[in-house]
Parts: structure tokens; sequence; C-alpha cells
């Protein structure tokens, strides 16, 4: 089998057969062989000699289970294993079934076998189990998200160095950009915990270097006759990522990268839609910006969103502070229908920008204009609901 | 292709050998230049690549290895003569690779002399490696690879910045190569990798920004100017971009054109329209329904403009700059509302209902309901460009008696 980069249109099945009978079962011993190797040294000192970093093209791993069983035999040794991998709770005793090969930091094309690398089989199935763990309700979502975060890292790892970019490449990359969406999202939510800050801030810059990749697949795979149904949606989490004040989280300015589009992904909804939303925030039109997102978010939108609602929400009360005529303090209801907000958190969420409000005769909540207290929370917002899209919302 | 006979072909390759050697002896920068120019696309180098067709590599190692003048040199010339040779065979990949060891040994021999004189050939080195690196990138692309090879060319263009940046009079030539990297960086979007150059340019002693050649100045600006708009940052991208357009040469139309292209929604930004004539003048007629739009207060207009020209727009990476045009466009659609209030009945003029806002919008085909427009008009107000409040109760704005619609005056809205 070739290195695994010119499969084009095989379907799933087909491949398998072409694996033969590299398809895991986790419960068979390895054979731990190295087959083909690496790619004999080039003689002409005129090609390319970088080395390292590049991954060898033709390089193909044999690892037949989730993690190298090297790995395995030294975690238990060392009692290295995380609450997942451990068999009947014992931190030293773990089985093939349970093992995943951890992320390493330090490695190097030099010193890496074909049976510590798992070859594109092994690496889809492991991803199908890491991401079936994210329903378990057993563990905390944190504990959870630590150990998928690490895993899918080390798959990365063993897709770059097999220089894996096919189709198959996307479909993992997917899975594991919506992985890191929804972390993204959740982590957000208590994100006042200060642990969960530095987790998140990690999680994002995982979420921008896996969807980069992710993005240069497709483009990669473009010449391939298969159509990626998610393709212009991963392209527009890439545009809602822009949003907020810090807005080049990529390196490259968003008007630069507009140009790349293909013309089909560029005319998706779904990029009109981030189109949209993105205009709608820079201009200040809280009205649309809801409206537009209530309407048509998808799940993994709204999950790259909600981080954004709530500087919307400050910045709109900042202007009807501001221009609103004094004698008539704004009534909260109508407020918090145009912000999507439930009326006893928008209650609080003024009180949290420095804004004070006040209650009529009949009962009603206002927000007198002109108050001078105002001030933009530095972040660590709390949580509050999206009215439009509470079906998302867990 | 005429037939040549291999006594041609070996005379073809020692003639080259001979100018090469001749112009290092005599330091002929115009001569020498030329031996590297390889996107030139000149008669001399097109037949010695049919000479070196026709030539064993080991027969080519043996003609350089015939005299000292030019054996020493092996590093620089054999991956040029197989670049050279690649070249004229469409490997373009192939060509880009052997070029850019030729330039790492040029780089190499280029620091041990004293003088600028090959300073005209390091540019075109510098050239040929970045345009021999998007053909390679395109080529790697067309088969299914990932292009990196312009990538590479910016890391050799960054070591050759690092040996201009000295005291002597070389140094003259690293805006040219800041210059190219500029394009690199442009072409694969990583922007962000100027800054180390410019602030190398901004703020290194040994550079004295005035003594570059005015066109290398121009073409920084005009680079420089660019990013500032990436960052909105509308008053500084106006001044690079006017000093560019200032002391490009008025016979480049196209410079000025391209100038122009990025300067004008610049100045939109900051309030100044540019004359139709001026439009017409340069062919940028793309903006001319966008000032119209913002004279009207016409915001249908202005999304249109935006539709029909979005690929130009997009591929200029000007057109989000443009979106935001649309707060002007409302602003001058409540004055000229306004202005007609004012005429029929002047002392309630400057009470504008929102109502009679969310008809002109239904007029330019525009559904927007009373609460958006709401919405619009506290974030005109809370941005400067309608002086006054607006009352939520009775759905009404209400506008200053003094200055209700402060101009920009050469200052962009208010963030």
């Amino acid at each position: 089998m070739e290195g695994g980069n010119r499969n084009r249109g095989f379907s799933f099945s087909q491949t398998r057969r072409r694996g033969g009978d590299r398809v895991s079962t986790f419960g068979e011993r390895g054979t731990a062989k190295c087959s083909r190797g690496r790619s004999s040294a080039s003689t002409s000192d005129l090609n390319n000699t970088q080395e390292d970093a590049q991954p060898s093209s033709n390089f193909v791993g044999t690892c037949p289970y989730m993690c190298p069983e090297r790995e395995r035999i030294q975690r238990e040794k060392l009692r290295d294993l995380a609450v997942f991998e451990r068999l009947n709770g014992n931190p030293g005793k773990s089985s093939p079934a349970l093992v995943v090969k951890k992320f390493c930091r330090t490695i190097s094309t030099k010193y890496v076998q074909a049976s510590d690398m798992r070859p594109i089989t092994v690496l889809e199935d492991t991803l199908n189990y890491l991401l079936s763990l994210l329903e378990s309700k057993e563990h905390s979502f944190e504990v959870v998200h630590d150990f998928v975060f690490d895993r899918t890292r080390s798959i990365r790892q063993d897709l770059t160095m097999q220089n894996i970019v096919n189709n198959k490449a996307v479909y993992m990359y997917e899975g594991m950009v919506k992985f890191h969406v929804v972390s993204h999202y959740k982590l957000w939510c208590s994100i006042s915990d200060p642990n969960t800050a530095s987790v998140h801030h990690l999680n994002l810059e995982q979420l921008t270097k896996t969807l980069a990749s992710l993005l240069n697949l497709y483009e990669v795979n473009r010449n391939s006759n298969h159509v990626h149904e998610k393709e212009a949606e991963f392209h527009s989490l890439y545009v809602l990522l822009h949003l907020g004040s810090s807005s080049q989280p990529m390196g490259e300015p968003l008007s630069l990268w507009f140009r790349r589009l293909s013309t089909p992904v560029l005319k998706s909804k779904e990029i009109c839609f981030a189109r949209r939303i993105l205009r709608s925030f820079r201009l200040g039109n809280y009205k649309d910006f809801f409206c537009t997102a209530a309407a048509q978010a998808s799940y993994l939108q709204f999950c790259v969103l909600m981080p954004y609602i709530n500087e919307v929400r400050a910045m709109a009360l900042s202007c009807i502070n501001f221009g609103g005529y004094k004698l008539h303090p704004y009534p909260l209801l109508d407020l918090s229908e145009h912000l999507m907000i439930k009326e006893s958190d928008l209650d609080s969420f003024c009180n949290y920008c420095g804004l004070e409000t006040c209650t009529d005769e009949s009962g009603n909540k206002l927000l007198p204009t002109k108050q001078t207290t105002f001030n933009h929370p530095k972040g660590g917002f709390q949580n509050y609901s999206f009215l439009g899209l509470q079906e998302y919302e867990r | 292709m005429a037939y040549m006979s291999m006594g041609e072909a070996h005379r073809r390759v020692t003639e080259f050998l001979n100018r090469f050697s001749d112009a290092i002896s005599c330091q002929d920068g115009a001569s020498f230049k030329s031996l590297f120019s390889l996107s030139s696309n000149s008669p001399f180098l097109l037949s010695l690549a049919d000479a070196l067709n026709l030539i064993q590599d080991a027969a080519t190692t043996r003609l350089i290895n015939q005299s000292d003048n030019y054996s020493q040199f092996a590093d620089i010339l054999l991956p040029l003569f197989r670049s050279i040779q690649t070249y004229r065979q469409g490997n373009l990949l192939e060509a880009y690779n052997a070029f850019e060891k030729t330039a790492n040994a040029f780089i190499q021999e280029f620091r041990n002399w004293e003088s600028a004189w090959a300073l005209k050939t390091l540019y075109v080195i510098v050239y040929d490696i970045r345009v021999l690196a998007e053909k390679a990138d395109r080529e790697l692309a067309s088969n299914g690879k990932s292009p990196e090879k312009l990538k590479g060319a910016g890391s050799v263009l960054m070591k050759v910045f690092g040996t201009l940046a000295g005291k002597g009079s070389k140094r003259v030539g690293a805006l040219y190569v800041t210059c190219q990297l500029f394009k690199i960086y442009f072409k694969l979007g990583t922007v962000h990798l100027c800054r180390s150059v410019i602030r190398s340019i901004e703020t290194a002693r040994i550079f004295d920004f005035e003594e570059f050649p005015k066109r290398d100045k121009v073409t920084y600006m005009y680079y420089t100017g660019r990013l500032e708009v990436f960052n909105e940052n509308f008053p500084a991208a106006d001044y690079k971009l006017s000093y560019a357009l200032t002391y490009c040469n008025p016979q480049s139309e196209a410079n000025i054109r391209m100038i122009l292209k990025h300067l004008i929604p610049v100045k939109l930004s900051i309030g100044i329209l540019p004359k139709h004539s001026l439009l017409e003048k340069y062919n940028l007629l793309e903006y001319s329904d966008i000032v119209q739009a913002l004279r009207r207060g016409d915001l249908r207009l202005l999304r249109g403009a935006l539709q029909d020209h979005e690929d130009q727009f997009l591929r200029s990476g000007v057109y989000l700059v443009l979106e935001k045009l649309e707060l002007q466009v409302y602003q001058r659609l409540v004055k000229k509302i306004y202005n007609i209030q004012k005429q029929k009945d002047p002392s309630k003029a400057h009470q504008v209902k929102l109502e009679v806002i969310v008809k002109a919008m239904k007029w330019l085909e525009i559904d927007m309901d009373v609460d958006e427009v709401e919405c619009i008009m506290a974030i005109l107000i809370y941005k400067n460009l309608i002086k006054g409040y607006f009352a939520h109760k009775s759905k009404v704005v209400v506008l200053s008696k003094a200055d209700p619609f402060p101009k920009l005056n050469g200052k962009p809205v208010s963030s």
C-alpha cells in the first residue's frame, strides 16, 4: 500500500481491504516488524534536504494498536495511565483496548520506528474511540477534554509524520476541529474559574492550528472528485473566529484570506452568514447581529459565536446609554428582545457593566440613560443565555 | 531547433564561464547580472540551456574545472547550470531548487566582495528566486502537492537582508530586498512576518531612510501603507499611500493605479471623495457607484456596488473597509431627510421620526424594521456621526440644533 497520500476516490471499505490484516483488533498481539520503513536517502544533492521537521513521504506506520506496545508497557510500569486507560481503575494496569498513544513534544523523524506509528486505519479507529468518550457521563467535562485534547494531538502528529493528506485525513481533521470548537464553547461557559481560562486558551491555540491544517487539506484535495459537504461550514468558522477586538488569531488578515476562497465556498450560505455576522459586528448593528445569528447559526457556528455575544451586548448598552433620551429610560423588556437575553439576566448584565436599572410604578424594569459609570467589563463574562438558540445550549 | 554540434555546445558553455569570470575580475556588474536572469528568457541563456541539454553532467563539471578562474565558483555555477537547463525544460520545481542553491552560494561570495559592485546582480537573483518560487509552487499545487517554495524563498531573502544590514555601501540595497520580501509575504498572506524587517528598516541606526533609492521608497510606502489598511489605521495608511502616490513615477500609470486602488478606500473612510475624472483617468470605475452612494445616502447603491465588484474588492483586500462605509451612507440619508423636512417646516425639522427612515429604506428596497433603525441611530450618535439623541418611547431621533451631522474632515469614524 502506498503512503496513503494517493488514495483518491477510494471508499472506506475498499481501503480497508487493501490494508488487509492491519485492521486493528485490539486483542491481538502486534508483530513489531518494520515494514517498508523509510525511503532511501536521495542521492541527488539537489533534492530538498530539509530534515527532521519534514515528514518522509513514504513512511508507513505498522502499529496495530491505539498505542505502541513499548509505550504501553513503559507507562504501565511508571503508573502513567490516564483514568480512561486504567483496567478496573488500577493505575498500574491497562490493556491495548484502553491505552492511547500520548502526544510527544520532542519527537524527531530520525529515531521513530514504523512500529511506533499508527497507520491510517488504526488512526481512524482511535479517533472514533476518543470522540465517543465525549458522550461519557462518568467523568467531568474537563477531565474528558484533557484526555481527548492530548490524544488527538498525537493523532495529528502521526498523520503529519506519515504525510497523510488524503480525504481520510480531511474527515479526521473535521472531527478534531469539531471537538475543539465544542470545547471552546463548553470551557468558555466556566471561564470564570482561573484554571479553565488557561485550558480555554490552549484549546483555542490548537483549534486555530487544526482548523488551518484542515483548510489546507481541502486545498490539497481540490483535484479529487470528492465533495466535502462541511467545507463551507468550516471555512465559516474561520471567519467567525475573527470577531472580537483581537482580530488576527491566525496572523493573516481576513481581507487577504478571502482572496483564496474558491467560488463555491465564497457563495455558500455558511460563508454568507459569517460575512453578514462579521459586518453587523463591525458596524455595531446589534439588532441584525442577534437576529441573523438566531435565524441561521448552526451548532458549531453557535459555539464559536458565543464568546463574542456579550461583547456585542456591552456595546449595545454603551450606545443606548450614550444616545438615549434622558427622560425616557429604556425598557429592559424591549432591550432584552433585541439582545436575545432573559430580562433578569439583562438586569444583572447592566449592573455588571456599571449601569443601574430602576423600576416604574407598574413594576417594569428600566435602564436610565446618560449614566457616567459605564465600563466595558474586562472579560470573564458570565454565561448568559442566547434566547434564540437555546436548543444548542447544554 | 537548429542542429547543434557537441563542439558548439562546449563552446557556448565555455563562453558563459569566461563571461562569468571576466565579470568578476573586472567587477563588471552590468554583464554579471545578465548571467543570472533566468526569468528574462534572454536568447543567450536559452541557447546555453540548449547546449547544456546536449552535454552530460560529468562533461559540464570537467568544463568548469578546466580553469581556476571559474572552478573556484563551482558551488554557484553547477546549480546555476542545472537551473537554467531545467527551467528551459519546464521543470520548474527543479529549476527553483537548483537556483536556491546558487543563491545561497552567491551570498557567501558576495559577502567577501568589499564594494557594492555586484549589488544589481544580487537584485536579479533576489527577484528571480521569488518568481521561480511562485512558478514552482504553481507546479506543486497543480500536482496536488503542498506549495512550499515561496516560503523557502522568503527564508533566503531574509538571509540576503542580513548580509546587507551592515555599515558598508551595500546597505542601500536593503530596501529593495525588503520590498521583494513584502511581495512574498503578501502573496502567502503571512503579512505578520513583515514586522521584523520593518522594524529593522525603521529603527536600525545604520539605515537612513532618505538614502534609499526613490523607487524603493515608493514601493516600501505602498506595502506598509497597505498593512496600515489591514489594521484599519487610516491616518497612517493615508500618509504612507499618499507618499507613494506623490513620489511615484508619473509615467507609470499602472503603479499609480495600484496605489490609488488602495488609497481611495482610505480616503473614503476619512470622508474625502475622489473626483469622477480621477476614477476615469485611472480606470477605477468600480469605485464610482460607491462614491455616488456616499453622496446620495443610497444604501442600496452601496450594497449593489459591493456585490457587483465583489471579486475585485476581495482580491485587492479592500472589501471589509468599503463595507464599513455604510455608517457614512446612513448619516447622509438622515441628513437628506432632515434637509427635506427643513424646507417643509424648519421649526420641526430637527425631529426625525424613525418611521420616516423605515419608509426611506423601503423605498430603497431594504427591509428594516423600526427597532433596527433605532439601533443604527444609536450607533451613529455614539460614533459622533449624528449629534443628538433618540427617544425610544416616541420612536424619534432628535437632532441637535448646531451641526447635527459633523463632517469627518480627514479623520476616521470614531470606534
